[in-house]
């Protein structure tokens, strides 16, 4: 299905297909929270090339799901508003598109997978219709046409005997063939980009890399750009090309998914890798990271992560906002001692 | 979904059925307490012959011994009573002598005509300022809609009519039919009191006063349901699917929000049944709740009873249709 | 992993907090603070009729009799005298207290048979549960006015002497036994959904005991749905009395309540007398407003998610 024809109208207009498939650059976004204004992602920058998949890692309130909220443009407002910087989508940046252009945007281009598919579903709605009613609201197909075309996509996304389980309602399915729904939604209208937001935080373990493995497959066969949030790490780990590490609003690190694993620059990075299980550590009790999230209307003085730091040179760390420079090619970090962070062994 | 629409009623039945024992087993305490209605046949104190007296108890199904002995269910009359209940036999009237069934024939559509009314103000009321308090929620016109539904809540729907038809109806009467004339709608629609040659028209503004009746608790509960909504999940799916504005609401808001709506509608119809006694009593209009109004007036107990079976059977029947679109609104309770 | 090991917080600090915050948002509304004001003037008349006036309510001078309060709030008869040329301000202020004092036993009744019942059903289950929620059923078939209509007309005395028992508590018995069920529906769900709840699940295994469940840990979480609709239910409780008393078989002479003078009122209303039926009006509607805006204050607080 990857080569199939697009409908006229359905290009975006002053889209040049030499650019970059998305370029975030220098998002901010603010949430008003009893008339205070508290930042929620501070200056976000990071590009997703086709067929490539960017996962975005971070604690809840880091502010990726925001992130990821402000690109598809649904993000609720009031309370959020995006303050700065540029989306581009092929060059074209959808902040500065009226609003009938950012629609046809949605679902047509971009695309999302939403963690928790039971709440995202309607529940008073067959999944049929759910799929059909892309079709039937932005191609203006028939409701034929778009039931057949629904029952195509729950077969690619692996439902068994789709025909029939067209007509039933989210309630009827399983955590993990919800999420395929979810999944076959998305990708309706052949997006080239797919953003999942936790797509498996809701599921079973065995569930989970089936799901992984679902989104990796198709977007390989679409050629895609997919953007993957998640909070755990080890779940990107086979499916990500590069990763960006989400702290207080920031990224902190970004680098490819080898690099990040075999070297990380940043010392929450570091953190983050100890905390995951591995077979080499068996018997060893696993690193935690010490305190909690900083509160994002009152961040820390200078580094963000200073208080929660392991390496931390408390005179620098405290006064100076650490920059975000590169230790190697394609390895950036936020951290005043990236350098030697990336060369300590890990 | 068969299986659930057989359970409820099944339950309703059983509900009924219970509602008739209790209302009879009062009706029998009351005798048995009190002494036997009968006597007010004769007009209060005067004791009568007593053949005339086992007559009359007989005419009323209380010549039963069962009267006589306090606590006593009286299981026998009220097998009785279910059969000519049954039958369409609902006794006579003390005063007058009138048939009750032939009498309720009567009242009904009288009282269903004012209910029409009344659940449309209600309903398109209470969803007009619900969903404009949601759109402007926590600004001026979110408190004003509160205030303004609660005040009119607080006014008890009697009070509204004894108002209106003690200060409104003559003057806007008489200034309607100045320009309209007597027959015309206009003429007739502002009358204080019921008028039988106009069945509809003079039922209308009765019919919207009573629908004030929780005008507060429903306006409340379509704002909360649709901020509820417009804050879920699946809405925000719905954007993410570049769904227009209108699409959303129609399709993802207002069916999900129906559910609390019917819900709560049902349960203010026993409200409003409550609404209609005084209100067709002050009217004037010859329904159920006038029968109530003067049964109780003139101490008529079974007309008292009757009148509140029927209710019973109203309740009963409006809760299963609640529950009916109910498993027709949402899927997760028709495959239950 | 001794960092992740968060204190939980405990139930009570919970409860306690939820009561404060509500305070505390309660404090800041303006409507709230009106209704306040009105129902505290309800309240003291209530309770010290004679603060607000000197004459007593059965004194009436016949040849006095349908004074109109033309003398803007002073003279000898500030509201006017009534039908019988008793002063009316006496009357009304005197008709408060069996008003309130209905009102207030009813809704405590009620709220007591209902929270009884309602933990019963919820924590026991079984054959309780189904017996208790078939009563509902039935009770909620009745609605409040025809019930009381019911008992009041079926059990009607014949006259009284005078005493509150024989005045007021026919319709406040009658009220009570058809008032219940919106507490116990309330009270039993929350009952279900506390009982399975961590920290309970938790006493119960440590072999705290039925009664000390009940009222340490579902007690103040049924207490919540409860309170949030008790002021609401206090003005219908006012307007339900009224409505029986337009029909003749609410509060019994010689006690009046404001539906007793309302009833009274309505004859006179159309004749040029409109404050004997629109003075008793607007205290009656002031009363039940102020107490559904509290209450509707009060919901909000104690359930602010959709504020």
């Amino acid at each position: 299905m990857a080569d199939t024809i697009r409908v006229a109208g359905d290009t975006l207009p002053g889209a040049d297909m030499n650019a970059s498939l998305l370029e975030v650059d220098g998002l901010r976004v603010d949430f008003t929270v009893r008339r205070k204004r508290i930042p929620a992602v501070r200056g976000a920058s990071f590009t997703l090339d086709q067929g490539t998949t960017l996962a975005i890692v971070g604690e809840s309130g880091s502010g990726k799901s925001v992130t990821s909220q402000a690109i598809m443009g649904i993000l609720d407002s009031p309370p959020g508003h995006i303050t700065g910087g540029e989306v581009r989508l092929r060059g074209v940046d959808l902040l500065q598109q009226d609003e009938e252009t950012k629609r046809t945007v949605r679902a047509n281009h971009i695309a999302m997978v939403f963690q928790d598919a039971l709440s995202a579903l309607n529940p008073l709605w067959s999944v049929g219709f759910q799929i059909g009613e892309l079709y039937r609201v932005h191609r203006g197909t028939s409701r034929k046409d778009a039931k057949q075309k629904a029952i195509e996509l729950l077969d690619l996304v692996g439902i068994p005997d789709a025909k029939n389980r067209i007509g039933h309602y989210p309630h009827q399915f399983s955590g993990g063939m919800r999420q395929r729904v979810m999944i076959a939604m998305a990708l309706a209208l052949d997006p080239e980009v797919l953003i999942a937001d936790e797509p498996t935080t809701a599921l079973d373990v065995t569930v989970q890399a089936q799901i992984m493995r679902l989104l990796k497959k198709i977007q390989q066969e679409r050629n895609m750009g997919l953007i993957l949030i998640t909070h755990d790490l080890g779940v990107v780990a086979d499916v990500a090309d590069d990763v960006a590490v989400m702290y207080a609003g920031e990224i902190v690190e970004q680098a490819s998914i080898h690099d990040t694993f075999a070297r990380p620059a940043h010392p929450y990075t570091k953190a983050l890798l100890r905390a995951i299980p591995r077979v080499d550590t068996v018997g060893r009790e696993l690193e935690v990271i010490r305190g909690l999230p900083p509160n994002p209307a009152s961040l820390p003085s200078g580094c963000p992560f200073h208080p929660r730091c392991w390496a931390v040179e408390p005179k620098k760390c405290s006064s100076e906002v650490p920059p975000f420079e590169p230790v190697a090619d394609d390895h950036r970090s936020r951290c005043h001692f990236a350098k030697e962070v990336y060369r300590d062994e890990r | 979904m068969g299986r659930y629409v057989i359970r409820r009623i099944l339950q309703g039945l059983l509900t009924l059925f219970i509602v008739l024992f209790l209302l009879h087993y009062l009706m029998a305490l009351s005798v048995q307490i009190r002494g036997n209605p009968a006597i007010l046949f004769f007009g209060g104190e005067r004791t009568p012959p007593p053949a005339m007296l086992a007559q009359v108890e007989r005419l009323y199904g209380l010549d039963n011994n069962c009267y006589e002995r306090t606590g006593d269910p009286c299981l026998v009359p009220f097998v009785e009573r279910l059969q000519n209940y049954a039958s369409g036999d609902f006794g006579t009237t003390l005063n007058g002598n009138r048939n009750v069934g032939e009498l309720l024939g009567i009242y009904i559509p009288n009282t269903l005509r004012l209910f029409i009314f009344a659940t449309l103000t209600l309903v398109v009321v209470a969803m007009v300022l619900g969903t404009w308090a949601a759109r402007h929620r926590g600004r001026f016109i979110d408190h004003s809609v509160r205030g303004t539904t609660i005040l009119i809540d607080s006014v008890p729907v009697f009070l509204i009519l004894l108002a209106y038809v003690y200060m409104a109806a003559v003057p806007l009467t008489r200034w309607a039919r100045d320009i309209w004339g007597t027959e015309s709608f206009m003429g007739q629609v502002f009358r204080p009191n019921y008028n039988p040659d106009y069945p509809w028209t003079t039922i209308l503004v009765p019919g919207i006063i009573v629908g004030t009746v929780g005008l507060a608790t429903l306006t409340r509960l379509v704002r909360a349901s649709q901020l509820e909504n417009l804050g879920s999940d699946f809405v925000r799916t719905a954007r993410a699917k570049g769904l227009g504005k209108m699409r959303i609401t129609i399709v993802h808001v207002v069916r999900n929000s129906m559910i609390p709506i019917v819900t709560g509608v049902g349960y203010l119809f026993a409200f409003m049944l409550s609404g209609a006694v005084l209100t067709e009593g002050i009217m004037g209009i010859p329904g159920m709740g006038r029968m109530i109004f003067q049964a109780v007036q003139r101490q008529e107990t079974n007309l008292v009873v009757v009148g509140l079976t029927v209710s019973a059977v109203v309740v009963v029947l409006v809760s299963l249709i609640v529950d009916l679109l109910y498993a027709a609104l949402d899927p997760r309770i028709r495959y239950e | 992993m001794s960092e992740l090991a968060v204190p939980k917080p405990e139930p009570e600090a919970k409860q306690a907090s939820l009561w404060k915050d509500a305070f505390h948002t309660m404090r800041r509304r303006p409507d709230v603070i009106i209704a306040l004001v009105i129902l505290l003037f309800v309240f003291a008349m209530a309770a010290f009729p004679a603060l607000f006036t000197d004459k007593s309510p059965t004194r009436c001078i016949g040849r006095e009799a349908r004074q109109r309060p033309d003398t803007w709030f002073r003279g000898e008869h500030p509201l006017g005298t009534d039908a019988f040329g008793c002063d009316f301000a006496a009357t009304i202020v005197h008709g408060t207290r069996p008003t309130i004092v209905l009102a207030l036993t009813v809704i405590v009744l009620a709220v007591l048979i209902g929270l009884v019942l309602g933990m019963l059903a919820g924590y026991y289950g079984g054959w309780l549960d189904a017996v208790i929620s078939r009563m509902l059923d039935v009770f909620i078939v009745v609605p409040l006015l025809l019930g009381a209509i019911l008992l009041l007309s079926l059990f009607r005395g014949r006259g009284s002497s005078g005493n509150v028992i024989e005045t007021v508590a026919p319709a406040a018995i009658a009220l009570t036994i058809f008032g219940w069920m919106e507490f116990c529906r309330y009270v039993r769900a929350a009952t279900i959904e506390t009982k399975n709840l961590d920290y309970v699940v938790a006493a119960r295994c440590l072999g705290a005991k039925d009664r000390r469940i009940m009222f340490r840990h579902i007690l103040p979480n049924a207490i919540i749905p409860v309170t949030a609709v008790v002021p609401t239910t206090i003005g219908a409780i006012i307007v339900t009395e009224s409505a029986l008393a337009v029909l003749g078989i609410g509060v019994q002479p010689p006690a009046t309540s404001w539906g007793v003078l309302l009833s009274n009122g309505t004859q006179w209303a159309g004749g040029g007398y409109i404050y004997l039926f629109g003075l008793p009006l607007l205290l009656l509607v002031l009363t039940v407003f102020a107490f559904a805006t509290f209450g509707d204050a009060l919901r909000d607080a104690l359930d602010p998610k959709l504020r």
